[in-house]
């Protein structure tokens, strides 16, 4: 009699565990990155020259795009139409406005290359990362998101990433982004109000 | 029995000449403005695009693409995944009869993986379109930069808004 007892508690837990395995899911939220609304914010990031602080830029519009170098459509698209929209600004206004590259691939992309990257697209284009970490938590700020892709292959793998630009006012906030393959027009026009604030 | 000869020949002369009309998929496809981006030294990906008009009344397929200029050379196009740009590579180009499909920025592309060569503007790449039914398209492609390439695209958009 002791005996059964103790059986139909343990068949008792045995279910009660089965069930819970079964239909208990701890929170899964997808890419809570995107979904929230980006707020900004300062960070700091690497490059050949040093850490970059993008408290350095205060009192300049900074512009933000989120990529790796060997990305072969995608970002080498938006970082040459930033270079296009640069360079139909005035040099006065164009000494006020800086470019952040900044790689989601630190693995490959080493802080000189990241350089050269930036350099050949404008001079005012500059190539930052830092550690998969950092890099990963100035993409939540911003709203960006990034991962490897699944699909491997023999010459290595590519990233699936956001390839919005980021627009920073002069005072360090987030004021707006420019989807992928908007006309250069409307990165301008942003640009240009961005640059008439004081 | 003589006749029946005749007539199988008729036949058969028939077929040929069908064949011969409809040709190789190479020869009914005419290709527009192919370039490949040129890339900052060292770089070891770059993508060809163009439009592809298939001429004829029937349904083509590109199945593959071919180059020395890399290791690799792919058939890609880019789709949005979680509000991310990912590529991947695709076993086919569906080639409507009488259409254009564009091979353009942030869609298909020919993908260029393990360059062999720095791709400069104003360099030339051989690149190969590979047809299902075998047959195979040689292009001169010029190597150019994505700038200039935005700003035809933009003077032509300014232009459609000026006849407006
Ligand atoms: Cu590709």
């Amino acid at each position: 009699m002791h005996r059964s007892l103790l059986i139909g508690v343990i068949l008792l837990l045995a279910v009660v565990v089965l069930v819970l395995g079964l239909f208990w899911e701890p929170d899964k939220t997808i890419s809570p990155e995107i979904a929230q609304k980006p707020q900004g914010g300062d960070f700091t990031l690497q490059s050949s020259t040093g850490p970059v602080h993008l408290k350095e830029f205060r009192g300049k519009v900074v512009v933000l795009f989120f990529g790796y170098t060997m990305c072969p459509d995608v970002c080498p698209t938006s970082m040459g139409q930033l270079s296009l929209v640069l360079n139909d600004l005035p040099e006065e206004e164009l000494a006020q406005v800086q470019g952040l590259f900044i790689s989601v691939d630190p693995e490959r992309d080493t802080l000189e290359r990241l350089q050269t990257y930036g350099q050949y697209f404008h001079s005012r284009i500059q190539g930052v990362t830092g550690t998969l970490e950092q890099v990963a938590a100035v993409a939540k700020m911003y709203g960006a998101a990034f991962r490897k892709s699944e699909q491997q292959n023999g010459e290595g793998y590519s990233m699936d990433h956001t390839a919005d630009l980021y627009l920073i006012d002069r005072d360090g906030s987030l004021h707006s982004s420019v989807r992928h393959g908007a006309p250069s027009s409307e990165l301008l026009q942003l640009l240009r109000q961005l640059l008439s604030r004081d | 029995m003589k006749l029946k000869n005749y007539f199988a020949m008729f036949l058969m002369g028939l077929m040929f000449g069908a064949q011969a009309v409809a040709g190789t998929a190479a020869d009914a496809v005419s290709v527009n403005d192919p370039y490949v981006r040129a890339m900052p030294p060292g770089q070891p990906t770059s993508a060809g695009f163009m439009g592809i008009t298939n001429n004829s009344k029937q349904d083509l397929v590109l199945k593959d693409a071919e180059g020395s200029v890399a290791k690799k050379v792919e058939l890609h196009t880019h789709t949005m995944k979680d509000g991310m740009m990912s590529m991947h590579k695709v076993d086919k180009i569906d080639l409507p009869a009488g259409k254009m499909v564009m091979l353009k920025p942030g869609g298909l592309h020919v993908m260029l993986m393990g360059l062999k060569q720095d791709l400069k503007p104003g360099d030339n790449v051989s690149l190969t379109l590979v047809f299902s039914d075998g047959s195979k398209k040689q292009l001169e492609v010029p190597v150019r930069k994505i700038q200039m390439m935005m700003k035809k695209q933009d003077a032509k958009q300014h232009n459609k808004h000026m006849h407006h």
